[in-house]
This record gives structure tokens, sequence and C-alpha cells, in this order.
């Protein structure tokens, strides 16, 4: 059955359409938490036009780690970008406001990640623009929301204050060392998903009565929603929620193990046929039958899952990790190395599923990178195209969008309110450019596909 | 335009919470089927789309999800696991059994009826019961039949009998093998066990790919719009999680560098670390050069570090130079509590050389503390539930301020079986008679 639904999918990705086809997106974003989401919804086919402030743009082009760029490009920006138009637009300037303005006019959606009230203060915020868009979706991100204590102090916010803020580092420690900041950036990635998630009701409702609406969202709320159990614990307890390293203590046994070879494996085994398997791989099936493990809740208790733990943690240091994994596909319990990122990279399981996606770009070149994660088996979302410098679609936006002329397309460089890019890595277009690859041109108002 | 009321205050009149269940619902012409089993990220994705409205039929075996049981320490509260209580929100939950083929043909006729399908059985099960997605697009093209596993429903390990747990995703993802403290020089594993590969406490690795379906389905929904069709979608919960590994895959592929742990500092930014401070540690985040600068100043560094000499933030990105000025940081950050240095960087931003540009500064909380700040408490996040079963309960919620369609939780969570009567009187006009014989024979 599987053949019939995804057979082919990867080749098939080419030919099918998009599901969110005709829908137009305007995004005044910088960093993660931001650009992110239309990123989401650019992968799924919305026509995302990115607006940046000129010469320098979004200051997520300089997030590079340890200083290297990736084809000239900062690789969190690259990652966070795609199928998008850029345009170079700096707000500041009243003949901007206007050109904002006139594309929000035509536009679906829009989302910003700038403190609470800026938009509005230059005069595009929401209060604005639904005077010439009454259906406009308008989503605003950011630390601490519009309102409330925070967001009058006008506090500055980052994924890493969010993970700090919200307790989510706390629970992400070991016991007894100092809370533990994530190598990614969550709250700002679950930030941004979390508000398409809103976005896409929100159309969906606008589908149906044609009504549009204001939608705004904190990172550290967001990040506290996946914390679950955390919560009603505290409210029953009275005590603090602790961390518990690689330990799930939700769930047992679940956790990280030292494996013969230096690896590290992990392992879950919690259901009844599961934890027998387990103890059977591990030659000691009578455990399973013991009253301190014979079922999920008692195994859970705090002893208990310390003694298993322990007998499971002996045990892994005997095997190899690709040993554990052999025998968790027999004996069916879950088990997987710890995977770096060259493991996921080079895995022919993510290769033949497309999630290893080949991006064929024409001005950063061939590549992989991580595709979006929904396989739709009539509407595969994809990376088409990659990042590009500032500003660099902006005769395309003014001539195809808005249907200005070469000469109003001037006077709006020369007032400063169209700009491009500055000559420093990152910013400008990568070594090599020929001055036309990737451009998009307008043709007698028919959009041509980009190249 | 009534521009002379402060936007946030106009904004909040709008948006606050609070006011939501006096308007609509965005999702509440959708019908949505959850099959999920033994997997927090169905119950997550159906819980997304139950607090925008739609009607979620949660459907478990007669004896309840083993989910239920995945709870911290085996703690139960009025019968239920903490975690299946917080996101069993707004869904009406119905049993039924799968394994028996009265079961099935129940399901194909809610399938009938739904919008939405959820499931998380290994691949192949569903087919294997009749109500695959090839089987049941037969019976309602217009459904979006949405499976969340490990390894997916094609590729060479999507015939793997392992299951799909929170802690295999993230460490499959490629983010916890990067993500921990660095082992001290000299020091081995049995020494500092806790310099290790580190995984996300919360389960992200099943919150985070819930999600994403979620948002998938919406996308498919709209295209339904259009089309008529609906179609199938897949998640493998690994996958979900690594999309969010923002620069390791292009840095391993331009470079040939694996992302390695690099403690509570950041490899790609700087200002951009966990420093310790006399009562814990704060957040620091200057991701600008001026960020940068107003730290130093603030701590009264601004001439010795020669702060007016910067001119680019991305060598202090660099590895050795990270490792030089961290140290220097910290010294500064020790002498301080949370409170002080965070109340400094809101004086900096007033009155600074560099106002109003100041670095982030923000206090590394346990969740006990986050509970209590009365900034979230305001904003609606923990505002308690008064749920007819389970009593007043804290649960996050409210994290999407919405002018026209808010979110809410109605309630957390139900009982297995709890909403039986009502459910298959409605979708399928079984009485009273009816659902004792079906219970009798063990098929609800």
């Amino acid at each position: 059955m599987a053949e019939k639904t995804w057979g082919n999918y990867k080749e098939k990705k080419r030919s099918r359409p998009l599901p969110l086809k005709g829908i137009r997106v305007l995004e005044v974003c910088t960093l993660i938490l931001g650009p992110s989401g239309p990123g989401f919804l650019a992968m799924m086919g919305a026509e995302v036009i990115k607006c940046e402030i000129p010469p320098m743009g979004d200051t997520c082009r300089d997030m590079t780690p340890f200083g290297y760029l990736f084809k000239g490009c900062g690789p969190v920006f690259t990652h966070n970008n795609p199928n998008k138009y850029w345009l170079g637009l700096d707000l500041h300037k009243p003949e901007a406001k206007k050109v904002f303005l006139e594309l929000a006019a035509n536009s679906d959606i829009i989302e910003e990640n700038l403190r609470p009230g800026v938009m509005e203060s230059w005069n595009v915020g929401y209060r604005q623009i639904k005077e010439v868009n009454p259906g406009i979706i308008y989503l605003a991100k950011n630390g601490f929301g519009q309102w409330g204590k925070y967001a009058a102090e006008n506090r500055p916010s980052n994924d890493g204050a969010s993970q700090g803020f919200s307790g989510y580092a706390w629970m992400s420690s070991f016991p007894g060392q100092p809370p533990l900041k994530s190598r990614i950036y969550p709250c700002d990635d679950y930030g941004g998903l979390m508000g398409e998630m809103a976005v896409l009701a929100a159309l969906h409702y606008r589908k149906r009565t044609g009504k549009g609406q204001y939608i705004e969202l904190s990172q550290s709320e967001n990040i506290m929603r996946t914390m679950s159990w955390v919560w009603p614990y505290q409210q029953i307890t009275g005590k603090t929620a602790m961390p518990a390293g690689n330990r799930d203590v939700s769930i047992c046994p679940a956790d990280t193990f030292y494996c013969a070879d230096g690896a590290f494996v992990a392992i879950a085994a919690p259901a009844p046929e599961e934890f027998g398997g387990l103890c059977k791989a591990m030659g000691r099936p009578g455990l399973a039958k013991e009253p301190r493990f014979k079922d999920h809740l008692t195994r859970l208790k705090e002893d208990n899952a310390a003694e298993i733990l322990k007998i499971i943690a002996d045990w892994a240091r005997t095997r190899t990790a690709e040993e554990i994994e052999e025998m968790a596909e027999k004996h069916g319990f879950a088990a997987s190395r710890v995977y770096t990122v060259k493991d996921v990279t080079e895995d022919g399981h993510f290769q033949e599923r497309g999630f290893i996606t080949a991006v064929d770009d024409p001005l950063l070149g061939q590549y992989r990178s991580y595709e979006f994660p929904v396989m739709m088996s009539k509407t595969p979302p994809k990376v088409k195209w990659s990042v590009r410098a500032v500003g660099f679609d902006n005769e395309y936006v003014m001539a195809h969008h808005l249907g200005k002329s070469e000469e109003e397309i001037k006077q709006l460089y020369q007032c400063g309110a169209l700009g491009k890019w500055a000559d420093v890595p990152g910013r400008r277009p990568p070594d090599g450019w020929d001055g036309k690859a990737g451009l998009n041109v307008a043709e007698d108002g028919k959009e041509k596909e980009q190249r | 335009m009534d521009k002379e009321q402060a936007w946030s205050d106009w904004i909040k009149e709008r948006d606050d919470p609070g006011t939501a269940h006096t308007k609509p619902e965005a999702l509440d012409d959708i019908t949505v089927l959850d099959l999920s089993y033994k997997s927090f990220a169905g119950c997550y994705c159906s819980s997304m789309l139950a607090e925008f409205g739609a009607e979620v039929l949660r459907i478990e075996p007669p004896e309840g999800d083993f989910i239920r049981t995945c709870t911290p320490y085996g703690m139960l509260y009025k019968g239920e696991g903490l975690n299946y209580l917080t996101e069993g929100r707004n869904k009406l939950h119905i049993t039924l059994d799968l394994e028996k083929p009265e079961g099935r043909e129940i399901v194909k006729s809610l399938a009938s009826k739904a919008d939405v399908l959820i499931e998380t059985y290994r691949p192949g099960v569903m087919d294997g019961w009749g109500i695959g997605y090839e089987q049941l697009k037969k019976i309602n093209p217009k459904l979006i039949f949405a499976s969340i596993t490990g390894y997916g429903q094609f590729g060479p390990m999507s015939r793997s009998r392992m299951p799909d747990y929170d802690n295999i995703a993230q460490a499959r993802s490629g983010i916890q093998s990067g993500t921990g403290e660095v082992m001290p020089e000299g020091k081995s594993y049995d020494e500092c066990p806790w310099a290790v590969p580190t995984k996300a406490g919360p389960w992200i690795g099943w919150a985070q790919p819930g999600t994403f379906m979620a948002v998938g389905i919406m996308a498919a929904l709209y295209w339904r719009w259009t089309t008529g069709e609906g179609q199938a979608l897949d998640v493998a919960t690994a996958e979900a999680y690594a999309r969010f590994d923002d620069f390791a895959a292009l840095w391993y592929e331009g470079a040939g560098v694996a992302a390695e742990r690099f403690g509570s500092l950041d490899t790609a930014a700087w200002l951009y670390c966990f420093a310790p401070t006399r009562d814990g540690a704060v957040f620091l985040g200057g991701l600008r050069l001026e960020m940068w600068q107003a730290f130093a100043d603030m701590v009264g560094k601004w001439d010795e570090w020669g702060a007016a000499d910067w001119t680019n933030l991305t060598v202090f990105t660099e590895k050795e130079q990270q490792l030089k000025w961290a140290p220097l940081v910290f010294a500064e950050t020790r002498k301080y509590t949370n409170e002080e240095l965070v109340n400094m960087s809101i004086e900096y931003a007033r009155k600074g050389r560099l106002a109003p540009i100041t670095p982030v500064v923000a206090p590394v909380c346990s969740p006990e503390e986050a509970m209590k700040d009365a900034n979230w408490f305001d904003r609606g996040i923990f505002t308690p539930v008064k749920d007819p079963v389970y009593g007043e309960l804290i649960v996050a919620q409210a994290q999407h301020k919405m002018s026209e369609t808010p979110v809410r939780t109605k309630w957390v969570c139900r009982p297995v079986g709890y909403d039986n009567a009502p459910v298959y009187q409605k979708y399928m006009g079984f009485g009273p008679s009816k659902l004792k014989k079906l219970k009798g024979a063990g098929i609800i």
C-alpha cells in the first residue's frame, strides 16, 4: 500500500503542485524566530517577500559557526530562508512605507518580529494595514508579546533568553550541573512553527468568513507548552520539577547509554512487549516478571527506575552501539545510536525519503540540505532555491507586483526607500556571480519561474 | 482609525485570552479522528487542532492508550498520568477495538464523516486492518490521512519493528550529539558522566513533530478548498526534529565539520551564552556588535577591553576567541546576582553610552520560578482550567493570542471512554442498548 501512495515520491516532487500556491506573505523578520515561519510557508508554496533594511539586512546573516560562511552565506540564515523573494526596503523612509502599504494591500499574511509597537511607530502597523486590507492576517512574534510587564519594559530577547526564562534549559540538564543551553535554537524555531499553525488556522477562518485577524506570540510562552507534565506536577506537589539528564522520568526504561565502543545509544522499552524484548536481549528474561519491574507504573517509581537503568547501563557497556541497534530490531524495542550530523546526512534512509535533498541553486550551486519534514502525497513541499543578497529581487517585486515603471523604481532608489546589499560577506552575492543568475524577470505582467 | 489609544492597550483589549470564550473558533467546521497509540506526537498534533476548535474524536482501545501510563515517577493524579492530562484537552474520548472487524467497520463509518485522521501505528498496520489511506480514500476521497512514526511510511527503515519514542527521535536527529558539556581535559566518562551528548528534557522530539504535522494538515486543508481532494501526510519524528538544526547540515556539507558539544556557549554566535552569577546563571545575548560593546560598557570594561576599537563581531565567534573571552565575561557576571544584571541591562537601555542599545540579559529560571512569574500569569499562560473531572488544573495554554479566533482550553482531559454515549449517538446513531451490546462484545 505504501508503494501506491509513496512510490517515487522524490521524483514526483518536481512535477507536483504545492499546497499554498497563491498565498502571498510579506515578512519583516530577522534572526530565527521571525524568518523560520515564513520559510516553512515558502517551502509549501507560498510566495514570501522578505523585506530587509538595506544595505545590511537580517542580523542572522552574521550567524556563522566559528566564523564559517557556507558559499558566502551564513548557514543559519540559509537554512531558514529558502524560496523567498528579496526586497531591500528601508521602512524608516516615507516612500518605503507607501510601497509597503501597496504590497500589504495585495498580501494575505504579514509577519514581523520587531519589538512591540515598532511597526506601528513606522505607520505600517496592524491598525494602518487593516485599513487598506481588512482581510489581512498579521502575525507578530517576539520575546514577550505586545503587552504585559516585560513588553512594557521593552526588553529585548533571544532564543537563549527563552531557554532560560521558561525553565526549558533547567529541565534539559544533568542533576547537580548548571542549566545547559541547547546547541540549537529550540524556542525560536518552535515559536516560528507555532506561528504558522495560528496563521493557517486564521487562513481557514478567512476562507469561511472573509475576516482577517491579528495574532501575537512570545517564544517563551510557546516553548512552555512543550514542557507538558512540569506545570501540573508543580501545582499538585508544590515542588520544583527537576532535571534528570538523559533519563526520561515519564518513560521507563528510556535513557542514553555508554557503549563498549565509546559510542552512545538511546534505548526505550516501556510497553510490556518492548520491555520483555529488552530483558531477553540482555539475556535476563526473568527481569520482566520481577515485582519491581512488572508493569510500567511500578517501574517508573524512583528506586525501581534507578535499578533497571543501572542494569541496562552495565549491560550496554559490554556491547557496541551497533549490536544494541540490531538486538532492538530483533526483539522489538527502540534503540538508536546518538547520530552526528554526518550520520544524518549520510543516512541512506533519510536520503531515500528525500529528507536529505539535493538543492541546485543558480547562485549557491549544488548542495544537500534538510527538506521540509512533512511529506505530502499530492502536494510535496520542497526547497526550491536558496538565499539571496539584500535587495536582490527589488526590480522584480516592484515591476511584477506593483507595476512600477523604471523611472519610478529609479526614484525609489534615489530617495533611499529601495536599496541593495553592502559589499560585505554574507550580504553581497556569492563570489563569481555573473550579475544575472537567479534573477527573476517580470514579462508582460506574467510571472516567470525562478531560473 | 482609533489612533489615540496606545497600541499595547488597544491590542490587549482585542487579544487578551481572558475574553477567548466570547469569540468564534477557527476550525469548528472540522472533524478529526485521532487514532494515535503510544505516541505523544499524535496526541499533541490533535491538541493543536482541538485548541482551534476542531471536533476531535480521540479513539483509544478499550483499556486506554498506553501513553496515559507515561507519567513522571509513575505519578497519577485522579487516576491520570500527568503528561496525558495536559494534552487530552478539548477532545472527545471514545473507545474502539481495532483488532476486531466490527471495530474497523465503525472506523470506516466515522472516517466517511471526518476531515482528518491521525494515526501513529507502525507502517502497514492500518493497511493490514483494511483502514489504511488507500482503503479509506475510496470511502472518503476528501480525507486527510496523517501518519506520525519514527521512520516514516517509506524508505528502508520504515519496515523497522522498532517503536517511536521521544528520546530515540532526539538521538537520531543529530541534535543531541552536539548538545552538552565538554569533557574536561584528562577526565573520563566515569568521572564526568554529565559531559555527554545531552537531550532536551521536555518531549520536544514528540511535541515538535506533532506540531509540524498539524501545520501540514492545515496546508492540506487549504489545498482541499481548491481541489476537493484529500491526501496522505507522513512525518518521521527524527526528521522533523532534525529540521530545527539550524546550521549543522550546511556546516557539514560545506566544511565537513560535524558540530560538537560546546557547553552553554554557542557555536554560531557571540555574545550568546549562559553565564554564572552569584545566585545562578543568566543568558547573555548580543548578536550585534553594538550589543556586545554595550555589555562591556555595562560591566565597566569599556576601556580595559578596548570596546571602542572593535569593528567586527564575526571574529569573536571563532572558537579560540570565544574560549578566550568567556572566562573574562564570567568573571564579571559572577560579581552580581541575576536580578542585578537584569536591572543593569534595563538601566543601560535608558542611560548607557550606547542606549537604547543594550545586551539581552535574562535569568535562567527553574520552571517553578517561571510559573510564579507574574508576567506569564497575566498573559494567561498559567490560568487554571476548571475541569469538570479533574478540578482546577494548571496546564500551559493560550500561547497564541488572536483577535478573532483565539485558542482556548475548554477542558484538560477525559477518562477512557468518557464520551462514548454522546459520540456514538451523534455519529453512528447507537443508542444505550446497542452500546451495551458492543461493550459486552469488547468492541468499545
